[in-house]
């Protein structure tokens, strides 16, 4: 059972409040009784790799009922040894910002405002606009006859911020469509 | 990287050159101070004095976009001092290769260009072959067409005063830069090269590395501890989006995307294996054939079958250029209708991104993944746009963030490294792993009855281990993916591997790529990646390893921690670490050895188990020979200087002012692609990161502590241009191109001085790109300055070096 | 006794220990603008919720240019002279070396901040409870056997923890094996009588934000100098501790609200 911060440092206070007596006096050098237990203890600690550039520095997540308590470097990864910098440092904030996106959107054409929607909504919409312009866009041949199968009307970007994993999906995904205005930051 | 992060250690001199490592990676300064700390000597060339200046013993400024002449004149002065490592360059290189009697270097062209086609024809620079198909070689180095004669020519015309003249470096530092950096050529020094996107983003970046690279093998660096050409890939997972062929031309494994001219699998096989006639060349592409017909067998299956060609013809197959610049100018003509877009934010980070916002607007729909708002997912409603105006259905689709899922991730020296998910994806956030495959199934779903061309969706093999339908609850199994990727037999099967025959059964994950097949029994998604996950449980999973113990060499390599592709090999080509005999040409950071009583290598993984000698140790070139003549490149095969498309002076060395192969954009579509010209824009513009933020600014603008420490755009330059304009320390100034221009807050700093060109001084200031319209920290994006206009063989964007004018804003104190 | 060995020298600028400060210590970010500071720097000044900042100095060493960074934070002076002020001992030195804070006893009078040479404390005027704040040495994680957060996250080791008088021997040693490279001055080995905070550098202090002009002595055994803007505020004793037990009541007062609140 832990011991609650503020009764802890309540029942502390009130023994150093006679403190007042000595004034202007040297505070005695002894040691502190109210220093308060670190926030990492009774938590889960996983693993994981910075999200930010390609050092590839490790970091230790302690999380607790679900929750994130802190973000801090893996003392044993040979690249960085627990340490850091300033972006790294700051991944607890990726982890815990109430300007994270959590819900599906949808903004209908002229309209300026976004509007909350369902994944299963979501995913069939987008499917009849991939399927509408990809067949409306698939080349089969090209005018001497050669076979080329693509759609030039659908375009996908990004992945460099994704797992090896879900960079293989997309790759098979979008050339399943045909698409093959497909690229990513590695080009620019 | 050849090499990886922590082998920096090992380094007696380390060149930053196009790249700002201690700001956009700062962890690496870990093992440059223990570098440090060992003697070597930290370099650091850039046009502005940075946090890496600041760590660097030496630091030579030189005007944005004049790479090549400044590394071109390093290349001089090694060969007219004779600072080479013969040995190496000998042995390892094409230094002694003659070339044809076709091949001439006039006036900065390269004989076989076509004025017309703005091409050339590559064939008069091809090697002069014997009766037997090797090319001709001259061991003595001094036949006038081969390479190191043609070479030493080519250089010749980099002395140390043309160099000054045109990059503006002082004479004396640059001087003390070259004497440096080729002390490495004696064998027991070595010297790394670590540049990023300073180097790549120009009309000629393909040959800035080119240089780097020439230099490099002419000292012997290459394969070495401590050396390599290193590029810092920038994003945490840029490498490993690379590696599984998110770009037009690439499939998984860096095997080529089909074109047009691959009609059936056999065309494909035919146009992309390189043969060779010599036996000691391991010409490893010349396993193409495995690989392309395992990936087939990873991405249809059963569907892949020697009777429908293995599925071959359900790829797209290109016909043109499909890089983002083109991509982006087709979206402005209205032919690309539908957009997805990854984690990407192509409103601040792609170049001329006032013509890139244009194009978004004439999108029909747009799937943005991501987990904040991006300023590209909002562009309906960016500044000085009605939303009412634009038509555009965007859906924006919540992403967990990285520590919400688990999977891999490879960093800029190929380490692959497993993360684990820490809490659950937070509201109704859901992996990209996820979304993608609920993608699948709902285009699969509404295909199902009728659609063009099916079959490459209703035949794709997608088993993922979550069911045949979508369901929120149910993630797809990331490691069902990862052993995807890794591969396997398909078939029972048995593999000669070297001398020994070994069975494999259907079912069984492949140990290594040498056991793929082209006859449809192995699958494999990413023939790279073949031995990251060689069985069927997570104990097999070698990315998630974590011994932390080094190999018996000591220096660094770690080979139990996580695992490194190709088959877990730390430091390429380290088949050149060693002479002949296989002895280490450096004894003390010795990367692989031959023992000469097991008949093994030891140490690092080699560039194949052959023993010492028996191939070259090039093993990914047809002739096992690294290239200092490179004859394939689309601008010449040679590096030379040119000036970037807006420059304020003549190139100094040539009539030909900017890289005749460059695709001129602004010819084949005008408009929204004007080109400033130096009585308007006098000054030098340049864009950079800063350490505090990352790429287009999405996750760190959003971050509040992030936010706190760098909240706006600002540009920097020097005190004499912000005298001349009247521009104080803090003042609101626009920064302008003739593409568009800009507000920034002004840093008047001595970190920017300016050039002294040729009798001409000239300023250059440089801008933060991280910023846009969306976000916490918001500002103007450095990119409405940029153009369209990319490097000739890779296609990546001119952000480095443009022409603007800077002025201050009216009423902009601050 | 436990201390931190900053070497400017090391330093890279990058600023990651002013944000594993914020992150251990649970700090908000504060509003800036990007001229805030003097270019790069950011925030301003050392506050309530930034307690280590790293300052950008353009300087000039022996007639190069540099770019040089120096580190603002609490000293953890040996005899701090905060603590010595405070009239209720709400900042404590500790054995192991930070001087601490107990919001639970702090009068609010701001003494700490008058008494302290280095101009380190901040009141938190904006809070109906305001504390006194500063860096606390991470005196939790020294207390778990952790190194504080500044010193762990720092990739060149510009910012090294351990005892103190090891960290001497060790700046000691560096300035000895590069004496035309360093300052030969380790600010903070006697400043002040001493802290537990200590800085090398190869440009002169003053031109990386330090005040060179703190006595050498404990600042408490010349109380009366530090304490000049005392005797201002203690003519009107009576008045000043009827502000204290009102500020004690009132602080506990809401403290009971706030955890009727809670448990409710």
């Amino acid at each position: 059972m832990k011991i609650s911060r503020r009764g802890f440092l309540g029942a502390a206070g009130t023994g150093t409040l006679g403190g007042i007596v000595s004034l202007f006096g040297v505070p005695k050098n002894v040691k502190a009784a109210e220093i308060p237990e670190i926030k990492t203890v009774q938590t889960t600690e996983s693993t994981t790799i910075c999200p930010f550039c390609g050092v590839g520095c490790g970091l230790i997540v302690s999380a607790r009922e679900g929750k994130v308590i802190n973000i801090e470097g893996d003392p044993d990864h040979p690249i960085n040894e627990g340490t850091l910098c300033s972006k790294g440092m700051a991944i607890f904030q990726l982890a815990v910002n109430e300007r994270r996106l959590n819900k599906v959107k949808y903004r209908a054409p002229g309209s300026s405002e976004w509007e909350e929607k369902s994944w299963d909504w979501a995913l069939t919409e987008i499917a009849k606009r991939v399927k509408k312009t990809r067949d409306a866009t698939f080349v089969a041949k090209e005018d001497d006859g050669k076979i080329v199968n693509r759609t030039n009307g659908i375009a996908c970007l990004g992945g460099a911020a994704l797992d090896n994993e879900e960079c293989y999906l997309y790759s098979k995904f979008a050339r399943s469509l045909g698409v093959t205005y497909l690229e990513h930051q590695a080009r620019i | 990287m050849t090499n990886h992060w922590i082998d920096i250690i090992n380094t007696d001199v380390a060149m930053v050159m196009g790249s700002n490592i201690v700001e956009n990676h700062p962890i690496a300064s870990k093992w440059l101070t223990r570098a440090k700390e060992r003697g070597a000597i930290i370099i650091n060339c850039d046009p502005r004095y940075t946090r890496t200046s600041s760590f660097a013993d030496i630091y030579c400024k030189f005007r944005s976009g004049t790479d090549i002449a400044f590394v071109n004149g390093i290349i001089n002065y090694a060969l007219e001092n004779d600072f080479i490592n013969k040995d190496y360059v000998l042995d390892y290189t094409n230094a002694s290769f003659l070339i044809s009697e076709k091949y001439s270097f006039n006036d900065g062209l390269f004989s076989g260009y076509n004025n017309d086609t703005r091409a050339y024809d590559k064939t008069f620079w091809a090697y002069e072959l014997d009766g037997s198909g090797l090319p001709k070689k001259d061991l003595s180095l001094q036949h006038p067409r081969c390479v190191f004669q043609l070479m030493k020519k080519h250089f010749k015309r980099y002395d140390i005063d043309t160099v000054c003249q045109i990059t503006g470096a002082p004479k004396d530092i640059y001087e003390k830069v070259c004497r440096t950096y080729t002390s490495t050529w004696a064998k027991n020094r070595v010297a790394t090269w670590l540049y990023a996107m300073g180097t790549t983003q120009h009309t000629h970046g393909t040959q800035n590395i080119r240089s780097y690279s020439i230099l490099q093998l002419l000292l012997g660096n290459v394969g070495l501890a401590g050396g390599g050409i290193n590029a810092l890939r920038g994003e945490s997972n840029v490498q490993g989006s690379t590696d599984m062929g998110l770009l037009f031309h690439l499939l998984p494994g860096y095997l080529a995307s089909p074109t047009k001219a691959d009609q059936t699998l056999e065309d494909y096989k035919k146009n992309n294996t390189p043969k060779t006639n010599d036996p000691k060349s391991a010409n490893w592409w010349g396993n193409y054939p495995k690989y392309i017909t395992s990936l087939l067998k990873a991405w249809y299956g059963n569907n892949a079958t020697p009777d429908n060609d293995f599925g071959f013809n359900y790829i797209p197959k290109r016909s043109a250029d499909y890089s983002h610049i083109s991509l982006f100018e087709t979206m402005y003509s209205g032919k690309i209708k539908g957009l997805f877009l990854f984690g990407q934010n192509p409103a601040v980070g792609g170049p001329n991104t006032n013509k890139e916002r244009k194009a978004l607007d004439k999108l029909e729909w747009m799937v943005a993944v991501d987990i904040f708002e991006t300023d590209t997912s909002v562009f309906w409603k960016r500044p000085g746009v009605n939303p009412a105006d634009n038509q555009t259905e965007v859906f924006l689709l919540p992403a967990c963030s990285s520590i919400e899922k688990e999977g891999s991730v490879s960093n800029s020296g190929r380490w692959v490294q497993w993360r684990y998910k820490a809490v659950e994806p937070i509201g109704e956030s859901r992996s990209d792993l996820w979304i993608l495959d609920a993608l699948h199934k709902a285009v699969k779903k509404e295909y199902a009855k009728d659609g063009v061309y099916r079959e490459p969706i209703l035949n794709l093999n997608w088993n993922y281990g979550n069911g045949a339908e979508i369901d929120f609850h149910k993630e797809p199994d990331v490691h069902f993916v990862a052993r995807e990727i890794n591969g396997g037999f398909v078939q029972s099967k048995e593999v000669m591997i070297l001398k020994d025959l070994k069975s494999f059964k259907k079912g069984d994950q492949a140990p290594s790529f040498a056991t793929l097949q082209d006859d449809g029994s192995t699958s494999c998604g990413s023939w790279i990646y073949c031995g990251s996950y060689p069985g069927h449980t997570p104990e097999k999973n070698n990315m998630a390893r974590r011994k932390k113990k080094d190999a018996v060499n000591n220096i660094g390599l770690y080979p139990e921690w996580s695992w490194a592709w190709p088959v877990n090999r730390r430091i390429i080509y380290n088949r050149a670490s060693v002479d002949l005999t296989g002895k280490p040409l450096d004894l003390k950071r010795w990367v692989i050895r031959w023992n000469e009583t097991t008949l093994k290598w030891e140490g690092d993984v080699p560039d194949g188990p052959w023993p010492p000698n028996d191939k070259y140790p090039f093993i990914m070139k047809p002739d096992g020979h690294a290239w200092l003549f490179a004859p394939n490149l689309n601008d010449g095969p040679l590096p030379e200087h040119y000036e970037p498309l807006e420059s304020p002076v003549e190139n100094y060395l040539s009539s030909q002012q900017v890289n005749p192969a460059v695709k001129l954009w602004y010819k084949i579509n005008p408009e929204g692609n004007p080109v400033g010209d130096v009585t308007k824009y006098p000054i030098i513009g340049t864009t950079y990161r800063v350490s505090e933020h990352w790429q287009a600014g999405a996750m760190t603008r959003n971050i509040p502590w992030l936010a706190e420490l760098v909240p706006d755009v600002f540009v920097e330059l020097g005190y004499e241009l912000a005298n001349q304009k009247n521009i104080k320390n803090g003042d609101l100034v626009v920064v302008e191109t003739a593409r568009g221009s800009m507000d920034a807050f002004a840093l008047v700093t001595r970190r920017f001085q300016p050039f002294h060109l040729n009798g001409k001084i000239v300023h250059e200031v440089g801008i933060v790109w991280h910023f846009g319209y969306s976000g916490l920290a918001r500002g103007d994006s450095a990119n409405l300055l940029t153009s369209h206009i990319g490097d000739a063989n890779t296609m990546i964007p001119e952000y480095k070096a443009f022409l603007c004018d800077v002025h201050r804003k009216e009423g902009g104190a601050a | 006794m436990k201390a931190l060995l900053i070497d400017s020298t090391r330093c890279i600028g990058c600023r990651a220990c002013q944000v594993a400060c914020k992150e251990w210590n649970e700090l908000n970010a504060e509003e800036t603008t990007f001229f805030s500071g003097k270019g790069y720097q950011n925030p301003p000044d050392l506050s309530p919720s930034t307690w280590t900042l790293i300052t950008y100095n353009e300087v000039e060493v022996n007639n190069r240019f540099d770019w040089v960074f120096g580190k603002m934070q609490c000293f953890h002076c040996n005899v701090p002279a905060c603590a010595s002020a405070c009239p209720v001992s709400a900042l404590e030195k500790t054995e192991a070396g930070p001087v601490i804070y107990h919001a639970s006893i702090c009068l609010g009078c701001r003494y700490c901040q008058l008494a302290c040479p280095f101009k380190v404390p901040r009141f938190e005027w904006n809070k109906i409870i305001p504390e006194i704040t500063k860096c606390t040495m991470c005196a939790d994680r020294i207390n778990a056997g952790m190194e504080p957060a500044c010193a762990k996250v720092c990739s060149t080791d510009a910012i090294v923890f351990g005892e103190r008088d090891e960290l001497i021997a060790e700046a000691e040693d560096r300035i000895r094996k590069n004496p035309t490279f360093y300052i030969h001055h380790i600010y903070g080995k006697e400043e002040a009588g001493g802290t537990c905070v200590m800085h090398i550098s190869n440009v002169p202090f003053n031109e990386i934000g330090f005040d060179t002009n703190i006595p050498m002595d404990p600042i408490v055994s010349k109380s009366s100098h530090a304490m000049k803007p005392i005797p201002y505020v203690l003519t009107g004793l009576g008045l000043v501790l009827g502000g204290v037990s009102w500020v004690v009541n009132r602080k506990k007062e809401l403290e009971k609200e706030t955890k009727s609140g809670m448990e409710g």
